[in-house]
């Protein structure tokens, strides 16, 4: 009782401030703790050369385990990978997300049927997603997997099971799973649109191609970055898909980074190389991150300000 | 055409479903066929070789006990955050953003070791540690952004009124962003439902949830779609619905969230 008496005797600007630290501690604390910590921890162990098969020849290297990655030709291919899977993945679904957002534009009953129903893919467990398509593109008694093989548009190993098509399947794969979610984000934008400029463009007699261009699209660049930056943010770390189709193979044609990361940490035990591989993935995210900020603020500067 | 486009986006959720019903003897037919007896003997096939009771009660404990835990810290400091004058709170805020962008890999690896330590390994209650770091950082910042959206003037009034702090935090601001904690929560339950990596590596046979049980559905016990298309149903339908019924919360939490 004397704390809450004396809490009440501070001035209110004071107990303000005490109030939201209160609120704001626990969370702050947490996320420091048990989030923030192993990361930095992640960045100590990077810097030894630390198995847990043979924990006590644990030793220092300092960026041995960086070098020993760049030097390493199945990271190169890995990163290789990562980049051209999120590149090519993210473009297409950029293009087939816009083209939904933009039929989705009109509000309409059907249309909200529609956009809910487009939010399946998004919920259905990941791992799930794998195993769907990996079952019908089995080339034996796969739905679709079969014909392509009977018909010779695939290897008979089926498209997951051969070295040049399979990365181009996960691709595939991933378009299906989060091109309605890059519509929705670019719908909103479309949604958030002044209603005054777009009614000008109209009575202005500009044909419609050309009020995309030269209206639309501009106005909708913070929306578009920001749905480009998110995807390719998560196309990066992607995992799930490719861990139960091809497992990183055939020949480490679908190995990326994380399923690497993962290999090497969490069933060979070598905590030092898979540290490494993680940080390299932070930095490579922030490098992302901030280039789209970046153009996000430009995009905002143009759209919004002279 | 709209029509079109979402049957293709919905037809391999549909195979797996169906598969559910199909007799094994229709599975290995070459080509494959699309009719076939339906029967329930996949449904009886998971009853024995899953403990199903089991996979859902770890799967609902990881699922709520994370998004309770993130709600009761993610949405006061989201609040905190919003309301606060000191300049250090954006920072803070961005540091939430931030803190979800991490690769899974890069957590996991030293929690796996701090687990390992104090004895969590193996339990639901590791994975909703962990869990919950990524989803208190989204309940955080979708808070934030909820609450900047809120005129401050509530408040203020109700403080002039003669609430006090607390009552004008929780009777007054905390019901206006209701929506929020909605999305939160959705978006919460819908990530520790669906996690994969971290569930399969810090669980154990007991304690691990559906999503990690998916995959051993294939191939483990027996090649066959069947068991899988059943468990599907388990793992995979309560949560899509869910998230269809609400997709007014999910939308809205979706286009604030990540603003």
């Amino acid at each position: 009782m004397s704390t809450l008496r004396l809490a009440s005797r501070l001035p209110f600007e004071t107990r303000r401030k005490l109030f939201l630290l209160t609120l704001g501690a626990p969370a702050l604390v947490y996320v420091l703790a048990i989030g923030v910590g192993p990361v930095a921890q992640g960045v100590w162990y990077s810097l030894f050369d630390y198995s847990l098969i043979h924990p006590a020849r644990r030793h220092f290297v300092g960026l041995g385990n960086y070098a020993a990655l760049f030097a390493d030709a199945s990271f190169r291919n890995a990163l290789l990978n990562t980049i051209v899977f999120s590149g090519a993945a993210v473009a297409l679904e950029f293009a087939t997300g816009l083209g939904l957002a933009l039929l989705l534009w009109r509000d309409s009953r059907f249309n909200q049927i529609c956009l809910a129903l487009l939010l399946v893919p998004v919920t259905v467990t990941p791992i799930a997603v794998g195993l769907i398509f990996k079952g019908l593109l089995e080339p034996d008694f796969g739905m679709i997997g079969y014909w392509l093989a009977h018909w010779g548009w695939s290897d008979p190993r089926g498209l997951l099971g051969a070295t040049h098509t399979s990365l181009a399947t996960l691709v595939l794969i991933d378009i299906w799973e989060w091109t309605p979610l890059m519509a929705l984000i670019l719908l909103a934008g479309l949604k958030a649109l002044p209603v005054d400029v777009l009614e000008a463009a109209t009575a202005d007699g500009s044909t419609l191609l050309q009020r995309f261009w030269m209206v639309i699209l501009p106005l909708l660049l913070p929306a578009i970055f920001l749905a480009l930056v998110l995807r390719t943010m998560d196309a990066f770390r992607v995992f799930d898909s490719i861990y139960v189709t091809t497992g990183g193979g055939p020949a480490g044609a679908t190995d990326t980074l994380m399923m690497l990361a993962v290999k090497r940490g969490l069933q060979f035990f070598d905590i030092g190389a898979a540290s490494a591989i993680g940080n390299t993935m932070i930095l490579c995210l922030a490098l992302i991150a901030s280039l789209f900020v970046l153009l996000i603020r430009r995009a905002d500067r143009l759209a919004n300000g002279r | 055409m709209l029509a079109t486009i979402v049957t293709l986006f919905l037809l391999p959720v549909a195979w797996l479903i169906a598969t559910a019903y199909k007799p094994a003897a229709a599975m290995f037919t070459s080509p494959p066929t699309f009719l076939f007896v339906p029967t329930l003997d996949n449904f009886r096939k998971i009853g024995t070789l899953y403990d199903l009771p089991s996979l859902v009660r770890s799967s609902l404990t990881i699922s709520i006990g994370s998004a309770l835990l993130s709600l009761l810290i993610g949405a006061p400091c989201g609040y905190a955050l919003a309301r606060s004058r000191s300049r250090w709170a954006l920072a803070i805020a961005y540091l939430f953003l931030g803190i979800r962008t991490v690769p899974a890999v890069a957590t996991l690896l030293p929690f796996y070791l701090l687990m390992r330590d104090v004895g969590l390994l193996g339990t639901t209650a590791a994975v909703i540690l962990i869990d919950t770091v990524l989803n208190c950082a989204f309940v955080t910042w979708m808070m934030f952004s909820y609450v900047r959206a809120l005129p401050p003037e509530l408040n203020e009034a109700a403080l002039t009124d003669g609430c006090t702090l607390w009552g004008a935090f929780w009777r007054v601001d905390l019901p206006c962003v209701r929506s929020g904690l909605v999305a939160g929560a959705l978006f919460s339950i819908l990530f520790s439902w669906n996690d994969f990596l971290y569930a399969s590596f810090l669980t154990r046979l007991d304690s691990k949830p559906l999503a990690v049980a998916l995959v051993t559905a294939y191939g483990t016990y027996d090649i066959s779609w069947g068991t899988l298309g059943a468990l599907a149903h388990v793992a995979l339908i309560p949560i899509v619905l869910m998230v269809v019924a609400l997709n007014r919360f999910f939308i809205g939490g979706l286009v604030r969230g990540v603003h």
